[in-house]
């Protein structure tokens, strides 16, 4: 058997697997369950070595998985984890994806949701970042964590974060994704608010969760208007469309009574079958006739629908306007702003644009949207970071900038680009705050940068690692983080959208500027941190370096920064024309987008690759202008003027830098005021005196007058009720009377 | 032949003075008393009916009510022994232990 051969034929053949892809989930949530039930039972060992153990289980799962997905078949020769796409024809088979239905997880009238989970080359990465991130982070944590008396409550947090992301990305159809969506929603809020008994770290987890409810409401509302959205295709398509989408009528609807409507394979056929290419038949400028949608257009509907999906992902991937949490976030634990804010969970609006790309090519407007909410949050976010003190702060800004660069990359129909810097941004955003928290750890907990310094000879491994992610973050040739990043510039560059031409050239251009800005704060950060002499004001006079536990995470996600760069190149190192590893790798996934766009005009996508010259020269000098003019700063021309006077409106930048451009104030004044204004007069009026005083109070107060007034009736005096008898029994007469009288 | 319509007013003025001696009245037996009367002024109408109509419905009809009247006395009178045994008086007003 030769290499290429073991490597084909996975060790678990995929019809095994795929029954048993819950376990990946399971296992994390059983953890979850043992270290937060019986953790204080358990010790201090046993907690950690069943929360490392579940993550390390569902690592090796997922790398069968993962495996399973490309696997060969030997003896036939031929893939073995195709499965048939239940939309599609027998011809359409969805390649290199693992997929297992465990039947009706509810459903109402011809509404229907399945519990299915489906592994392809896209979920895939994910799947194998978030386990294998995700254990060296509770491998760090074993030692980050050591002095810490709620250690079991930490780890079932993680174990329970893990679980919920796993669920997001396995998820095969909009709902569940939704499941997992909220999941880590809460779990982030739990360990942001990790430690509750300091009311501003409380804050920053609600913070954190009610800004991501703005989100989610956002998303809740996208979902019903593409539920809605395929009940107007189903009654209003004809054959034709069906054709387009590679499948017949009737094999479409039995797939949408079996599996849902929210599945994102049937979701891709529906936006196959919306292209544009004959008459008589429905595509996105096509009246939508009845339902609750009626009058609109699909493709009107499509645009909010994604733009509704937009303001979802922006809550949870911390984009404008719903960046404001993150940087608060980095009140809870380091390891958790690892694991959340870098590698995974704000990835989760990318993972799902990427999901929905099929959809999202349909609708040039919301992609542009897209595009330039993510330059603009970019480069605020890269601009903010210039002035911050706090270690953790910096690279929070960081993450939200290159939160903004994948959303330019989604948004600019650049997919591959946006998950191959998704990913290489999982390593070394992970190593970046792994490093800032091992950094911590040997300076009593100080996170000021000016007030760190000289730290190079103390914390060796620290700093190598820290100086390798900062280069790859930077953008330095040969690291991965270059390459990402200009993927996505120079496909932003060329790739159209219809009608949106300039939309390129701004998102470009305010690319180049973000790459500088992102240059000089990481620099600034890392030399403050490591260079130089030891500040006057450091807290404990010599640095220590972490336990291995800490360290060996580092290097392991420095190494893998440094090796993700080969997925840019193609097959043959040295061809720069071929395509990219990741872009191939990915193809199967985004097939359905490339016949769309390929079949429409609305958006042009280029497959052109980047050339040394001038491309990656270009965007080489600007991240070494960016790095070089931080690295004058702050080795020469800062400490050469020590003492002198600052200029005032230097003072005045850098002061309105520091305090974030007032963001957070002016969401105070514009939208938390008149809410909390709001809600005092709900509760003064509606509240207290409506509801309170009137409605309960009141119902009370007219219950115990009228029992109190018809108390003098119940006498028990046999006579006056018989009394009340005659006077009923005269009245009667009386009536009769008059009815006789008439 | 007397016509029906002075039986009639005979009996509701029999009624009515039963019917007021009930509600006015305080001692238990006249009460009873009282109400033998209302009972036999519903009597006096069934048979002036009955006569008037020339069948035996009326009859029966007040025969029923006799027996009935005659039951509902022995009975009422054991009950009003009774209330005066323990507590030694036959007023209503005296016995309102319903209330409670």
């Amino acid at each position: 058997m030769t290499l290429v051969e073991f490597f084909r034929a996975a060790p678990v053949a995929p019809d095994i697997l795929a029954p048993s892809l819950w376990l990946i989930i399971a296992l994390p949530l059983l953890g979850a369950f043992i270290c937060g039930v019986f953790g204080k039972m358990l010790g201090r060992a046993n907690v950690q070595l069943i929360a490392c153990a579940t993550v390390a289980g569902a690592f090796v799962l997922s790398v069968l998985a993962f495996w399973a997905t490309s696997s060969y078949n030997p003896e036939t020769g031929r893939l073995a984890a195709v499965y048939p796409n239940p939309f599609g024809l027998e011809r359409d088979f969805v390649r290199y994806a693992l997929a297992y239905d465990y039947g009706t997880w509810f459903s109402v009238g011809d509404f229907r949701v399945n519990f299915g989970l489906m592994v392809d080359h896209l979920s895939g990465i994910l799947l194998l970042i978030i386990t294998g991130v995700g254990f060296l982070i509770h491998l760090y944590s074993t030692s980050y964590m050591e002095h810490d008396a709620a250690y079991w409550r930490f780890f079932a947090y993680l174990n329970l974060f893990v679980a919920a992301m796993l669920t997001l990305v396995l998820a095969d159809n909009l709902v569940l994704l939704f499941v997992g969506w909220e999941g880590v929603g809460m779990a982030s809020y739990l360990l942001i608010g990790f430690w509750y008994d300091d009311p501003a770290k409380a804050w920053a987890g609600r913070k954190a969760f009610v800004t991501n409810r703005i989100g989610d409401f956002a998303f809740l509302i996208a979902t019903f208007l593409l539920v809605l959205l395929v009940s107007a295709f189903t009654q209003q398509s004809n054959a034709a469309d069906f054709n387009n989408a590679g499948t017949t009528s009737q094999h479409y609807k039995a797939a949408l009574a079996q599996k849902g409507p929210v599945t994102f394979k049937g979701l891709e056929k529906m936006a196959e079958g919306l292209l544009d290419t004959a008459a008589d038949q429905v595509d996105l400028s096509t009246p939508i006739q009845a339902g609750p949608l009626a009058g609109y257009t699909f493709g009107g509907v499509m645009t909010a629908a994604m733009l509704l999906f937009l303001l979802g992902a922006a809550g949870k991937s911390a984009q404008l306007p719903l960046y404001v949490w993150l940087p608060d976030a980095m009140a809870g634990p380091t390891p958790v702003s690892a694991l959340i804010h870098a590698a995974t969970m704000v990835t989760a609006g990318v993972y799902l644009f990427s999901r929905m790309s099929a959809l999202l090519v349909l609708s040039p407007t919301a992609m542009a949207t897209i595009a330039i909410i993510g330059a603009l949050t970019s480069l605020l976010a890269a601009l903010i970071a210039f002035a911050q003190d706090d270690i953790k702060k910096v690279l929070a800004y960081s993450t939200v900038s290159q939160l903004g660069i994948m959303f330019m990359g989604v948004g600019m129909g650049i997919f591959w680009a946006a998950v191959f810097h998704l990913m290489t941004h999982a390593f070394f955003k992970a190593c970046l705050f792994l490093g800032a928290g091992s950094v911590m750890h040997g300076n009593g907990d100080e996170t000021d940068i000016k007030k760190l310094g000289g730290l190079r000879k103390e914390m060796p491994w620290t700093w190598a690692t820290f100086l390798i992610a900062t280069l790859a973050i930077t953008g330095i040739v040969p690291l991965s983080g270059f390459f990402s990043k200009d993927a996505i510039l120079h496909a932003a560059h060329l790739n159209k959208l219809a009608g949106l031409e300039w939309v390129g050239g701004v998102v470009y251009y305010l690319g180049l500027l973000i790459a500088a800005s992102t240059a000089f704060y990481m620099t600034r950060a890392y030399l403050l941190t490591f260079e130089g002499p030891r500040s006057k004001e450091a807290k404990v006079a010599h640095a220590h370096e972490s336990a291995w536990q800490m360290t060996l995470p580092l290097v392991v996600l420095a190494v893998l920064s440094v090796v993700a760069a080969r997925y840019a190149f193609g097959i043959n190192f040295f061809d720069m024309s071929a395509q990219p590893v990741l872009d191939n790798f990915l193809s199967p996934v985004f097939s359905a987008t490339k016949r769309i766009t390929e079949g429409s005009s609305l958006v042009v996508l280029d497959t052109s690759r980047p050339q040394v010259f001038p491309d990656y020269l270009k965007a080489w000098a600007v991240a070494m202008a960016g790095g070089g003019l931080a690295f004058y700063m702050y080795r020469v021309f800062f400490p050469a003027r020590v003492g002198q006077p600052v200029p005032a409106y230097a003072r005045a930048v850098r002061r309105a830098a520091q305090n974030k451009f007032y963001v957070d104030e002016l969401y105070e004044l514009i939208l938390i005021r008149p809410v909390k204004f709001m809600s005092f007069l709900l509760f003064r009026v509606v509240d207290a005196l409506v509801i309170d005083t009137v409605a309960v109070r009141g119902t009370a107060w007219v219950t115990a007058r009228v029992g109190s007034a018809l108390r003098y009736v119940q006498s028990g005096d046999a006579q006056a009720y018989a009394a009340v008898m005659a006077i009923a029994l005269l009245g009667g007469v009386v009536y009769a009377l008059i009815q006789v009288m008439q | 032949m007397v016509p029906i319509t002075y039986y009639l007013l005979l009996a509701a003025a029999l009624f009515c003075m039963g019917m007021f001696g009930v509600l006015v009245r305080r001692n238990a037996l006249v009460i009873f008393m009282c109400v033998e009367l209302m009972l036999n002024a519903a009597n006096l109408t069934f048979v002036a009916f009955a006569r008037m109509r020339g069948d035996d419905l009326g009859h029966v009809s007040a025969f029923f009510v006799i027996a009935v009247a005659a039951a509902e006395a022995a009975i009422g009178l054991a009950i009003v022994i009774a209330v005066f045994r323990s507590r030694g008086s036959v007023l209503v007003e005296d016995i309102r232990t319903m209330k409670h």
